[in-house]
């Protein structure tokens, strides 16, 4: 067994020391998904990325501490936390890490793996009915987004910006589409099945 | 020069002004924009994190529509071009693009090997064309606050963007217009756009933030880039002075359109009388 060695300063109980603690398991998971660059296991836990991070206030678990869960294997709590859902992807996290650690990528992977182990709420739905939207004519219908997320209560409470926008000729009453929406949808349902 | 131009869902709809003052500005300039034909939604801040394959193959279909015609494409809305650029970088890298691959040839698209670069009009602007020689009408006291927000500028290895929290491409545009440019110290904070429907309160307050800084400069307009910042600063801005009970009444315009009218395009043919908020009183401001 590995001695447990000390923090230099002693007194920061969630910083990752020691490196036995590192469950790869996650960390290739969200790898798998995300892609390659996400570098999490590079994390040093300076808290640059949450410095900086647009909506570190409403969060119950910042940038930072979500690279440490991590890479310490505590998946049950990332998926239960708000961050995936109050992250807006604004890059800043990315953009400050002095490691190469995309916290911003990473929370992306983890929103589509949440979404299939099945974690549902106002932002999931929306999501998916966005995404299933545009898998089936290649360009989204606003209304028809508003409609499938919101039923008609949200279509009314629009209705005055939809009117504004149909007087400046900004809202066409049809939806558009990509030429061959029907190969484009299949080859993504089948992107999607996995 | 030609481009392949990418105009995304937003740009023809809810930002009409934006793709039609884009399409002046760079006419005026004598670039040519060929609209790339049977382009789709290019899955915005959203759809990779419902699926990363399902999001990259989305934004790399346009990034190879454009390589088919040998042509860099050019998007206009900061999130279609931050997206696409993700996804032609995504396309050099070999694990990537083996993801990426299949889901395209089953649209009977092949992903070819040339060097299709992606760029955004305000780079192109700012560094491809010298626009202080063609002034023609000077934006004289018109005060102007740039917002740049998140996917514009970063992360910056993708976009090669000045700088990814204090970027000043856009705020040199407006002063070589001869407007003058406020000090926004918010102008790379995100106004929570990709949230707002399910989160909407988190990003009233996020946007609300940014109105309140720009009214507090003195701003007489917000210039940006991105349809889905104008979405929460501009559309829904009657909203956010409902619920917070404040006045704002702030024009949000795009960049292509202050530059337009610098060069001396009339402001009906560069679609600013298609805004929600009024942009009268910069007009006024401006003698128009
Ligand atoms: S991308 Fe998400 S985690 Fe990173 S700074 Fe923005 S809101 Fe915070
Ligand atoms: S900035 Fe980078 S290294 Fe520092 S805590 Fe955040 S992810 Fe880790």
């Amino acid at each position: 067994m590995v001695a447990k060695k000390k923090c230099f300063f002693g007194i920061k109980t969630d910083r990752q020391v020691d490196g036995d603690k590192i469950s790869q398991k996650f960390m290739d998971k969200v790898i798998a998904e995300g892609g390659e660059n996400a570098a999490i296991a590079s994390c040093m836990q300076c808290g640059t990325c949450s410095g900086g991070c647009t909506n570190i206030d409403r969060m119950d678990i910042s940038p930072r501490k979500l690279i440490l869960l991590l890479q310490r294997g505590e998946w049950e709590t990332i998926l239960k936390s708000n961050t995936l859902w109050l992250c807006t992807s604004c890059y800043t996290c990315t953009s400050r890490c002095p490691r190469g650690v995309r916290p911003a990528d990473v929370i992306e992977a983890v929103k589509a793996l949440a979404i299939r182990e099945g974690i549902q709420n106002d932002s999931t739905r929306f999501n998916q009915i966005f995404v299933e939207l545009v898998k089936k004519r290649g360009i989204v219908f606003e209304p028809e987004l508003m409609h499938q997320y919101g039923g008609i209560e949200a279509m009314l409470e629009q209705a005055e910006l939809g009117v504004k926008l149909a007087l400046r000729g900004k809202l066409s009453p049809f939806p558009a589409k990509v030429k061959d929406s029907k190969i484009f949808n299949q080859a993504l349902e089948k992107a999607s099945e996995k | 020069m030609t481009y392949s131009y990418y105009p995304g869902c937003s740009l023809h709809s809810s930002a009409k002004e934006f793709d039609i003052s884009t399409r002046m500005v760079m006419q005026e300039l004598g670039i040519e924009l060929e609209e790339l034909e049977d382009w789709s939604c290019c899955g915005g801040s959203i759809a990779a994190g419902v699926s990363h394959e399902v999001g990259m193959a989305l934004a790399a279909r346009n990034v190879v529509l454009a390589q088919q015609k040998n042509r860099d494409l050019l998007a206009s809305c900061s999130g279609c071009y931050n997206k696409s650029a993700k996804a032609a970088k995504a396309l050099e890298n070999e694990t990537e693009r083996n993801k990426i691959t299949p889901i395209l040839s089953q649209m009977g698209m092949s992903v070819s090997d040339s060097n299709t670069k992606v760029r955004n009009v305000v780079d192109v602007l700012a560094n491809d064309v010298d626009i202080s020689s063609r002034i023609k009408k000077p934006l004289r006291g018109l005060k102007v606050a740039c917002y740049y927000g998140c996917l514009l500028t970063r992360p910056q290895e993708l976009t090669g963007w000045d700088s990814p929290v204090f970027p000043m491409s856009m705020d040199k545009l407006s002063e070589i217009c001869g407007a003058e440019v406020v000090d926004f110290r918010s102008k790379t904070k995100c106004c929570g756009g990709p949230i707002l429907v399910p989160q909407e309160k988190v990003a009233f307050e996020l946007t609300k933030r940014l109105l309140d800084e720009a009214k507090s400069l003195g701003a007489d307009c917000m210039v940006l880039a991105c349809p889905l910042c104008a979405n929460n600063l501009e559309l829904r801005q009657p909203d956010i002075e409902k619920a917070y009970n404040v006045s704002y009444k702030l024009p949000i315009l795009y960049i292509t359109e202050i530059i337009g009218l610098a060069l001396g395009i009339k402001p009906g043919k560069l679609g600013i009388n298609k805004h929600v908020v009024s942009p009268k009183p910069v007009l006024a401001k401006l003698g128009f």
